[in-house]
């Protein structure tokens, strides 16, 4: 995951949502875009071949650490980054199924059987939970 | 009852079996370095048949043996196993490829019996199916599995012809959600009114996972994924023993919400508890049915197995008690 800093690329088409451009930018390093109603510069993950994508913030990947090592009943200093494969962790399908009520709980949000399903990482989950939330 | 001699000695595992095994365990008074015993071939299940295989974790403890089954593997699933984290996720992730290999082996398909030259592929939606090899005259068996783990049982059922999904989980096992809240967000109003109504919390509970498992078994039978058929979308209908003389079919049924009245006939279901431990539901596509739609009862054996070490036929003992669905055990 690419971290911002301040912004020497401008990207003039580029307005308030991001998912509006999936645009190839090649050499790349450092981006700033105005995303209304937030001061913070979102991070940014580059991607195969090079489309930029809005990833989660770090706050959003932490809460849903802690959920995860909640319902895996994990010691608070396992190590579980965005990486981490819920299975890999020993979450079978009824572990997955609560950590998604459990975002959705945390969150105030609403995941489809159909998306719940292609959560696989931590990674995934905060990401998905950060577009609906911007909904 | 049928069982291989010899209990393996279980000395104390103070050391990972992974990813180092030649440690301290050379000196067994059963030599692993020999091959393992060879697995006992079995006869495929006639079409009225399924076969439940089973293993209990816990009761392999050798790290001489659980290498032995790694050797087993190609390097692929190897890594697949070594994903995990810790010991016992490994452990029980090795065991459901070593049972569903060696399990299928024992078929001897086309007179193999080696669990190394099985090749598995999944389907378009992701279910496991195995990859036979494409020679002149020979046409693959329609050999159907499943399998499912849980850190203290792995099981796989093997049909000709249904499709199967099964499912198993310990029958203490509690949600961290509470059941109802649960229920309300993912099963279907029926089921929520069913767990509803048991007053005894500890009851409930049971009532839950047994639902669940039945659940999780037919959506891994139909194979397309779980998106494909979100958990409310069908019910489980479980009669009471005192519908059950009303009812036509096994006493456990499916219905789709998308056509109720059609309570759909083309599957069956079977729960089991093993061990006094462990619920295993199993759905199966029917294959035939007596007349007005009744359907025969599922034809079940079950073995505990420790693959290469031991055999044992454990169905009609106590250890696999029929608790769902209409089954005769062999």
């Amino acid at each position: 995951m690419a971290s911002i800093t301040r912004a020497s690329v401008s990207m003039p088409s580029l307005s308030t949502s991001v998912n509006q451009s999936q645009r190839r930018i090649s050499g790349l390093n450092s981006v700033s875009f105005p995303v209304s109603g937030r001061s913070m510069i979102p991070s940014l993950r580059l991607q195969r071949g090079l489309q930029v994508c809005c990833a989660a913030k770090q706050e959003t990947v932490d809460k849903v650490v802690a959920i995860v090592k909640k319902q895996l009943a994990l010691p608070a200093d396992a190590a579980v980054t965005g990486e981490s494969k819920f299975a890999a962790l020993g979450a079978d399908s009824l572990d997955t199924v609560e950590i998604v009520m459990g975002l959705e709980e945390e969150f105030d949000i609403t995941v489809e059987e159909e998306s719940a399903q292609s959560i696989t990482t931590v990674q995934e989950a905060a990401d998905m939970i950060e577009k609906l939330v911007e909904k | 009852h049928r069982r291989l001699p010899a209990v393996i000695p279980t000395p104390p595992v103070s050391a990972s079996p992974f990813p180092n095994p030649k440690s301290q365990y050379c000196c067994l008074s059963r030599n692993f370095s020999a091959a393992l015993t060879p697995l006992l071939p079995v006869q495929l299940p006639s079409r009225m048949e399924t076969h439940l295989w089973y293993v209990v974790p816990d009761e392999v403890k050798s790290a001489p043996l659980l290498s032995k089954y790694m050797e087993l593997l190609p390097q692929s699933e190897r890594d697949h196993v070594l994903g995990f984290r810790g010991d016992q996720l490994q452990k029980s992730a090795l065991l459901a490829r070593t049972l569903v290999r060696t399990t299928i082996a024992r078929y001897q398909v086309d007179g193999h019996l080696d669990p190394r030259s099985l090749r598995f592929k999944r389907n378009i939606h992701g279910k496991p199916e195995v990859e036979w090899e494409t020679k002149d005259g020979f046409c693959p068996p329609p050999l159907q599995f499943n399998i499912s783990h849980t850190s203290s049982l792995v099981a796989c059922g093997v049909t000709m012809n249904s499709l199967i999904g099964i499912d198993v989980e310990e029958k203490r096992r509690r949600t961290k959600n509470n059941i109802l809240a649960f229920a309300k967000r993912y099963f279907t109003a029926h089921e929520v009114e069913h767990l509803n109504a048991i007053p005894d919390s500890e009851l409930q509970q049971q009532e839950f996972i047994k639902l669940w498992t039945l659940k999780e078994a037919y959506v891994k039978a139909l194979g397309k994924g779980f998106s494909s058929s979100p958990f409310n979308t069908f019910t489980i209908r479980v009669n009471t023993a005192a519908q059950e003389s009303f009812c036509a079919s096994s006493g456990i049924a499916v219905e789709t919400l998308d056509s109720p009245q059609n309570l759909t006939n083309n599957w069956q279901f079977a729960l089991l508890e093993l061990m006094g431990s462990h619920y295993v539901a199993i759905c199966l596509e029917r294959q035939e049915t007596g007349g007005a739609g009744k359907a025969f009862p599922i034809k079940l054996t079950a073995r505990k197995t420790i693959p290469s070490v031991e055999d044992e036929l454990v169905s009609g003992t106590n250890a696999v008690v029929t608790i769902g669905g209409s089954v005769t055990q062999f």
